[in-house]
Order: C-alpha cells, then structure tokens, then sequence
C-alpha cells in the first residue's frame, strides 16, 4: 500500500505561509502531479512527504500510517534527482547501486535488487556504461532505478525535466508516463509547466499559495475549472474571462458583443470562453455571429490564434488550420451555450444547469 | 532605407565557423525572426548586425550603405537583450526617459514619448515605482520601452521573452507583433522557440550549425519544410517522417512503409517526379494533418501513448524510427495498447531524401 494522504497540514517559514490546510489522498500507483505558480507550495508539499520538514499542523500519512514522526530514512519514499542528474564518473550499475552500498547493505542483496529493478526498467543491457554513453531516455532510466533500488513505497520528482528545451521536454514527458506505467509504483511529481501536467498526470491537484484549490483528472480540471484561478491555470492560450454588464435577467457578455443564444445568467459575474471554444469566420462571408475587429493573427501551422476587439473586450480564439483572415478585419464571433463557464462574483465556478444548455 | 543584406556572412572563432556563408534579405519594415537550436549562429549574426561582433568575411549593408567600420552606436540600431540592462536604482519613467536624455532631446518631447510607450507597454501606472521592485515581467517589457523610444529604424531582439512567464509570454508575443506592424520599424528577432518565431514573423530564418536551411513565411516553412531539419523543427509536434521506399500499386505510386503497410496513393504531382527515382525516402506529415480510424486501409501501428493537453490531444503510435503522432479533437477515441490507423491527408504529405535529408521536387507546393 502506498497511499499518501495529507490531512489538514499546514507549513509555515516565520510569516510566510507555504501550505494551508491541504488535505489530498494519492492513490496506490497513481501518477499524481502538483501544479501552481512559483511559491504556491509544490516543493514543500514535496519536503513535507519526504520528511524534510515538520507539519506545524495536521498528519502526513503513507500507507494509512501517520508519519509526522517518523524520519525521512524509515519513510520509505524517494526522490529522484532534479534533472535526473547521475554521477558520470561511475557506471550506470554503480550509480544504481550507490544508495545501497551507502547504507551498508549486504552485498547478495545490492545484486538482487539491483537485478530487479534493471529488469523493471529494461535496462539491464546498458548497466556497464557511463552516463556519458547512455541516450536521455535511458539516463532518465537510470535515474529512476536508482531511486527506486531501495523499493520505496513511492518516489517523488521536482520539476525534474524543466532544463531541458522545448522538443526534448515534449518527449521525454511521454517518456516518464510510460516509465510510470510500466513501474505501476506510486509517483508525486511537481511542474510548473500546465502542459506537462496535463500530459503526464493521471490525477493532478493545483495550488494557490499554499493551498489545494482543485483536485481531479486534468480533463475534469480543464472542463470544468472550479474558479477563474484555476480556469486560467491550465490552457494556452488562457481561458478568456468576461465581465458581464447589464442587470439581472439582461446581463451581456462584453457589452453585448458575444451572444449566446440560450445561456442563463443568473448569479453570474463573468464568464469563462476557452479560445477553442470560440467560433470565428469572416464576416463579409455573412458568418453566424456578432461582429469583432481582428487585432492580431498568429499562426502556429496546425492551428491559428486570433486575438479579436469585442466591444471593449480583448478576445483569443484558436481554430484549426490555417484560415483566411486578416488582421484589422472584421469577423463574426460566436459560442456555444453548453461551452460557457461561469463563475460568481467571488471567481467560483456556477455549476450549469444541464436543462438550460 | 532600413533595408538589411547579408552577403556572404562568414564568421569564425579561431577554429570554430559559427556561421557559414549566409545571405538574407531583410526587407524595410519586415519582421525577420532567426531561429534555430543553441549553436545554430543566429545570435552570432545578429550581433555582426548590431556591430557588437566584426565579420569574418562578406558584408552587412542597411540600404546601399555598407557596415563594415561603422561603430554600434552610429548604426541606428536599437537593441534588447534576453537579459534586460535596466537601471534599478531609477524610476520606470527615468529608465524610459534615459536614451532620448542622453540624446539630447528636450524635456517636453521627452516627457511625450515617455508618455507614449508607457501607454503602448502598459506602463502608465508603473512610471514612478523604482524599477528595483519590479517583477521580471514588468522589467522586460521596461527594457523593450527604453529600446522603442529611442524610435530605432532596426530593432534587434535577442530572446527577449525566455525570462518572462509563459501565460504573459502569450500576451507579449501578440503586443510585439502589434507594435511592430503599427510602426514597421525593421525588426531582426532571435529565438530558439517556433512558436514565437511563428506567431510573430513575417518571414523565417531558420538555421542550424552555422548554415541557413530556409526562408520563408511561417506558413512556409511550415507547409513546404526545404528538408528533414526544419520539418522535424517546425510545428508543435514536428513532422512525422516515416521510412520507405516509393512502389508501384494498382491505385498508382505508394510508399512501402515496411512493418507498417503502404500508403494511400500519392497525389500525380508527387508521383511522377518519385517514379522511378531508385533509393529511400522519408515519408513526412504533419500530425495535424492526418485523422485516426479505428481500421481500414492506412498506416497501422499500436498506440503507445495518449497525451490530453486541453484543448488536442496527441496520440504516440509505432516505435523507433516508425514512431509518429496524431493530433485530434478530445472527443476522438484513441486507446492506449489498442492499435489505429493513421489516415494521413495525401495532399498534405511531403516526401524527403532519405540520405540527404532534402525536400524532393513536387512535394512542395505554391
């Protein structure tokens, strides 16, 4: 069993507030990922369960069992090096068994271990070679079996992958998610890079200073955002968000500029649009929709980013393909009813009734 | 004129050719990005624009004007850096007001086109906060002001937005690319990421290890790659290139993909400059450009990984050298283990020399 649970755990360094009554269960061999802005508590979340850091309130537990007072050596959970860095002067066999000869274990038992998990990972081919001779891939391999060698319960990443650039990063997160798979082990994994989490992450849990503000499926947290935080956390470009003007029973998107036929406003204070929600097409090709001003077009091959002048509202669209349009034109802007969020004044999502959409 | 030619730019480092023989025209008022991996030499060419590097050999002209011996600061340039040089012990507004100060200008004008760029930048609020405070967000774009006002017939950006975050990296991309085409100063803009390159260039640059591999606008290089480098660069996945050899079918010509089946016919255009041609070929598309079907004729390979990023998903399939992605709408199943067939879209497809790398004849369009 290696379940992790967080109840009610807060963190404080002198005034400063690190985490705020986080309680999160992680499942036994789920892939689970911590995502916020910078300081909004991922890395302590991560100290906390390695036992680096005391809560000063609530009760860490792995496996069912409280650990506040256990030390970080009898945790029986492991960290991977940032940028699954390895000691290049040692073969790949000896840094595996680095972690194991350090604590003095038997000799007959350093060689079953490492046996097995090189067997996990696949690598048993590559043991004699120094990193220098090794692909990312199989780095990355030898990484985690050295985390892993000493069968922790669960192995834990900070932002492991953000040195790497764009393309590398891309595969190399596919990479770990098939890693993980294979491994069926529990991993908690910290990213600051929205894509990546929604990449790799079977559950994730999204941070704002300190506390968990949302937990889910990131498609749960991507379609429906609890709050205009988290709705602007995941997606690029980001959700648009609206003020609605107008009173009760007339309350208009961007002054009327975007009409959505059938929406109920109610206690409505804005409303969330993601830009592949948003229908454009040239308005001179008499498009369904009110009119906008295009302000920029930027193309990305695949698809097309279109920010739009909707009444007084700044709007980004993203359509597929490679579509005629030009900026300073005007087009014809529309959305659907069921793909708009709405929030209340305080930036809470409003669940939508399903009858009305 | 603020016309940009490169002729025969050469520049070495001892031993090292950073970059080898490269020309580009720049138009007056274009937005050039140069683009390519650390190393590439795009940074090195534009600091021999800027004058901070002297050529090896051949020639930098801005309009009819030669370079050579002109000193940076009497190139009419202006100049930000990935790393912004901003005074931190001024105020937002005396950074601005620095370069047209040191020009010599007059307190009023000043004061306008302080005025000014701050309103462009979103600064107005900021002016009278030191800039030691500042987020890094703010201090680039503090950093592009102070450049902008001098009002700079060229403006060359080094990477100035790999400091600042990504979602507000989102939202200078589109203000840069709006300033520039409201003004049309030339604009020379180096970067390692595609997607600023695409979204902000008129026309691209894009080189590796010191050679140019392509012009062209963004859809260009990104519809028609001249070759295997710029293909796998471009795009977000890069181009599938799939191994094969061209073979004759009852349908017409096709591409023998091996353990993954053949293709669909190739369109005529591409089919006869491919018939007959002896040797392998890479068989390239673009992962937007192709559809998955649960069977069916098309390229079948197991899927070995389902990425929901938002709004696409990608989907991995195949292994090695036979690996490719599919980007399709969230609402299209695809299952990991299970296998699918790739359907890519023929018009779309471009086809490169296995051993050179080249982009063959016919498989470019317009």
């Amino acid at each position: 069993m290696a379940e992790i649970a967080f109840r009610n755990v807060s963190k404080r360094y002198g005034d400063t507030v690190a985490v705020w009554d986080a309680s999160f269960t992680v499942r036994d061999n789920e892939f689970f990922c911590f995502f916020g802005p910078p300081l909004s508590g991922k890395s302590t979340i991560l100290r906390l369960v390695l036992g680096l850091e005391m809560p000063d309130a609530g009760e860490v537990l792995i496996g069912g069992r409280p650990v506040n007072r256990v030390s970080p050596t009898e945790r029986n959970v492991a960290m991977v090096f940032q940028n699954l860095a390895l000691f290049p002067h040692m073969s790949a066999r000896e840094n595996i068994r680095f972690p194991l000869v350090e604590r003095r274990t038997p000799e007959v038992e350093i060689e079953r271990k490492l046996a097995d998990v090189a067997a996990k990972l696949h690598i048993g081919h590559i043991l004699h070679k120094p990193p220098a001779q090794l692909s990312g891939g199989e780095r990355q391999r030898v990484a985690i079996a050295r985390a892993l060698v000493r069968d922790p319960a669960a192995y834990l990443m900070d932002d492991p992958i953000s040195a790497l650039d764009a393309r590398l990063r891309e595969e190399t997160r596919v990479e770990l998610k098939r890693i993980q798979r294979e491994l069926g082990k529990t991993l908690i994994y910290v990213t600051h890079d929205q894509e990546e989490a929604m990449s790799v992450a079977d559950r994730m849990a999204i941070l704002e200073q300190g506390a968990i503000r949302q937990v889910g499926t990131p498609l749960e947290i991507y379609d429906r955002p609890a709050s205009t935080y988290v709705a602007r956390l995941l997606g690029s470009p980001m959700m648009n968000i609206l003020p609605l003007t107008g009173g009760a029973g007339e309350a208009r998107i961007a002054d009327g500029s975007i009409a959505v036929a059938g929406l109920a406003l109610g206690d409505v204070a804005e409303v969330g649009l993601r830009p592949e929600d948003i229908r454009v097409s040239p308005w001179d090709q008499g498009g369904a929709g009110r009119p906008a001003k295009v302000y920029e077009v930027e193309p990305l091959g695949g698809y097309t980013v279109i920010t739009l002048d909707a009444g007084a509202a700044r709007v980004r669209a993203m359509v597929r393909g490679q579509p005629e349009i030009r900026p300073d034109t005007l087009v014809a802007l529309s959305c659907e009813a069921s793909r708009v969020h709405r929030f209340a004044r305080n930036g809470s999502a409003i669940s939508q009734p399903a009858e009305t959409v | 004129m603020s016309e940009i030619h490169l002729r025969s730019l050469v520049k070495k480092f001892g031993n090292f050719t950073a970059l080898k023989s490269m020309d580009l025209r720049i138009g007056d008022g274009e937005f050039m990005a140069l683009l390519g991996p650390s190393g590439c030499g795009k940074s090195t060419t534009m600091n021999m624009i800027a004058g901070m590097e002297v050529p090896t050999e051949g020639n930098i002209l801005f309009g009819e004007r030669d370079m050579a011996g002109v000193p940076m600061g009497r190139r009419g340039v202006g100049f930000v850096f990935q790393n912004y040089a901003i005074f931190t012990h001024m105020t937002v507004r005396q950074n601005l007001a620095y370069g047209p100060k040191m020009h010599g200008r007059p307190p009023a004008e000043i004061d306008k086109r302080v005025g000014a760029i701050a309103e462009l930048l979103q600064l107005t609020p900021l002016l009278d906060r030191r800039a030691a405070g500042l987020s890094v967000n703010i201090l680039q774009r503090v950093a592009i002001g102070r450049s902008a006002i001098l009002e700079p017939a060229i403006f060359l950006l080094d990477e100035p937005l790999s400091n600042v975050d990504a979602a507000f990296r989102a939202v200078m991309r589109t203000e840069l690319k709006h300033l520039q085409r409201q003004f049309r100063q030339t604009m020379v803009y180096v970067t390692h990421d595609q997607l600023e390159a695409m979204t902000m260039a008129d026309r691209i640059a894009v080189m590796d290890h010191g050679v140019l591999q392509q012009v062209g606008t963004p859809i260009e290089v990104y519809n028609n790659p001249a070759n295997v480098f710029v293909a796998k660069f471009i795009g977000s996945p890069g181009m599938n290139l799939l191994p094969g050899r061209p073979a004759e079918s009852d349908r017409g010509l096709v591409v023998d993909l091996g353990p993954l089946g053949v293709t669909a016919p190739l369109p005529d255009r591409l089919a006869s400059t491919l018939r007959g041609r002896p040797g392998e070929v890479l068989f390239g598309f673009r992962p937007e450009q192709a559809m998955l079907a649960a069977e069916g004729r098309g390229i079948a390979a197991p899927v070995t990984a389902v990425e929901r990023i938002g709004a696409r998903t990608i989907v991995h399939l195949g292994q090695g050298e036979m690996a490719m992605k599919v980007v399709v709408e969230n609402d299209q199943h695809a299952s990991f283990g299970a296998s699918a067939t790739v359907v890519p879209n023929m018009e779309a497809v471009r086809v490169f020399d296995r051993v050179s790398g080249a982009a063959i004849a016919g498989s470019t369009y317009g």
